[in-house]
């Protein structure tokens, strides 16, 4: 029940799908509080991540995922890169340079290692209206969850979902939309969703792996 | 408001802008890759050299001020939106002539997420750097909460303070204990009567009445409270003026340097008021200004409001700021 180079290769190109389909929904709801970019910045990500999964032949997952990180970094748009690259390369920050199929144990190891990569960039916490909404949630159901693969990838997918869903609530803490206050209840926060939408793609991508 | 700018493909805007000042200043500074300004004189430079990144839209800031006795380098993002880290850490390698590089970074999201990955590399890599946040706008947190204060228009004194000393030859520590000096005791506070549209996307970046100001505005827009009718230039000044000196905690016999920065659609006629205004206040609390600069360093596209600048000053501090520099928006 675990995943190889094939699987996590799926499981970017999914993600970069679920992104890529929703980057006008993500540049409305950036629009109200931010500088309506965020969908624009996905958009370019979820292009690189497409790109960079099909032209993976070789190579060990962790070093895959690092440079695919180190790559969305550079992409221009504000926060979304250096934050995204961070998540997209924490995810293979506790990986072995020769893991390459990777248990459940591995996989689990995926998440922590992403959330503490996280943690070291940024101090928002859920509540503060970020994408660490979606990211932590995520992160404790992978934890949690029983099963393979599939399974713990669908938990924190859910996860992900819910903790966007409940950005909706929140006031916002960081980025510019801090400075709007109370204004931002009923909003949810665009990089929450944008973090749910990537934890669904590479659900969908975990789906079929062995 | 619908947009009126002469512009290109939106997409092509900071790349247009970045050639068009090389091309404009080709005796000071040139282009390099992945967005960077350089100063031409780099390559002979054998002293601490001082880095800086930012999003592009703020013309003459930030990269109007790369030149000597300034900045070295500067990393430009996209309009508004800071660049990557990897771009940074190559312009601090190419920076680097063995004896240091100060690393100046405004208080953005954006800026500090990239400054962090940033040093998280310059570490791994052993590289001999010292950043330096600049965060004075004293709109939207106390002095006491200054990580929550966004880097304004400080951060053009602070790259001539930090490039005079450089230029002295001094160590990188003692470049960035001047630099920190300065910036811990400076303040600024923004005020808009209207908003900029972004460049890129056409989307008006504020929604200030008509007869409406805001005190308390950052970069972009964002709101920092303060709404209220239009006041005269002297009314202004003045609620800006005490604000500033009671931030820093100035003090009667105190020397200071003042600053008005125009957003962008605010004419030199209303800055010059607002200038005579604020000398005027501060000498009736018997401060000097002894060092100042009123135009346009830092905009916000067509923002019409400024950006009132003050800070402590001391005989080393003047001396800095008096230094020669020659870089395209600023020459002394």
């Amino acid at each position: 029940m675990g995943l190889d180079q094939t699987d996590i290769k799926r499981m970017i190109s999914c993600a970069a799908d679920r992104m890529a389909e929703k980057t006008g929904y993500l540049g409305d709801i950036d629009s109200h509080f931010g500088d309506g970019d965020h969908g624009l910045t996905i958009g370019r990500i979820a292009a690189l991540m497409k790109e960079r999964a099909a032209a993976w032949d070789e190579g060990d997952i962790a070093g895959f995922l690092d440079d695919l990180g180190t790559g969305i970094m550079e992409i221009r748009g504000g926060s979304a890169g250096p934050l995204y690259g961070t998540m997209v390369a924490g995810l293979g920050a506790d990986l072995g340079e020769n893991e390459t199929d990777l248990d459940t144990e591995a996989v689990r190891r995926m998440f922590s290692g992403c959330l503490s990569e996280m943690k070291d960039l940024t101090t928002a916490r859920v509540g503060d209206k970020t994408m660490m909404d979606a990211l932590i949630p995520a992160v404790e159901a992978a934890r949690t969850a029983q099963g393979g693969a599939g399974q713990i990838f669908e938990a924190a997918a859910e996860a992900a979902e819910a903790g966007a869903e409940s950005t909706k609530n929140f006031v916002s803490k960081f980025g510019r939309a801090r400075n709007y206050g109370d204004r931002t209840i009923g909003t949810p926060d665009a990089g929450a969703v944008s973090t749910a939408l990537f934890f669904r793609g590479l659900s969908d991508g975990a789906r079929s792996a062995k | 408001m619908k947009m009126k700018k002469f512009i290109n493909a939106p997409e092509n805007l900071t790349d247009e802008l970045l050639d068009g000042l090389a091309l404009a200043h080709s005796d000071l500074i040139e282009r390099g890759d992945e967005n960077m300004i350089i100063n031409k004189k780099l390559a002979d430079a054998d002293r601490v050299t001082i880095v800086t990144q930012g999003g592009a839209g703020h013309e003459p800031a930030i990269s109007g001020f790369v030149g000597d006795g300034m900045v070295d380098i500067s990393v430009v993002g996209d309009i508004f939106a800071a660049p990557g880290p990897q771009a940074c850490l190559d312009a601090i390698k190419l920076a680097d002539k063995g004896r240091g590089v100060l690393y100046i970074v405004l208080n953005h999201a954006g800026d500090m997420l990239t400054g962090n990955l940033t040093m998280k590399q310059v570490k791994k890599q052993g590289l001999d750097v010292i950043k330096v946040v600049t965060q004075e706008d004293i709109a939207n947190a106390s002095r006491s909460n200054a990580e929550d204060r966004r880097g304004l228009v400080g951060c053009i004194p602070t790259y001539k303070i930090a490039g005079a000393a450089a230029a002295e030859g001094k160590s990188l520590e003692e470049v960035a204990e001047i630099a920190r000096r300065f910036a811990d005791n400076m303040a600024t506070l923004a005020v808009a009567v209207r908003g900029a549209t972004h460049p890129s996307t056409g989307a008006l970046l504020s929604d200030l009445g008509e007869d409406e100001m805001e005190i308390g505005m950052g970069q972009h827009g964002e709101e920092g409270g303060g709404r209220q009718p239009l006041k005269t230039a002297d009314e202004t000044a003045e609620i800006m003026v005490k604000a500033l000196v009671n931030d820093i905690g100035i003090k009667p016999g105190e020397k200071v340097m003042l600053i008005i920065n125009g957003s962008g659609a605010t004419t030199l006629m209303e800055q010059l008021l607002v200038y005579r205004a604020a000398v005027r206040i501060l000498k009736e609390m018997d401060i000097e200004v002894v060092a100042n600069y009123v135009g346009e360093l830092l905009t916000v596209q067509e923002t019409a409001g400024f950006q009132m600048f003050l800070a402590r000053m001391d005989d080393e501090l003047l001396r800095l700021w008096d230094a020669p520099c020659e870089t395209p928006y600023m020459k002394k």
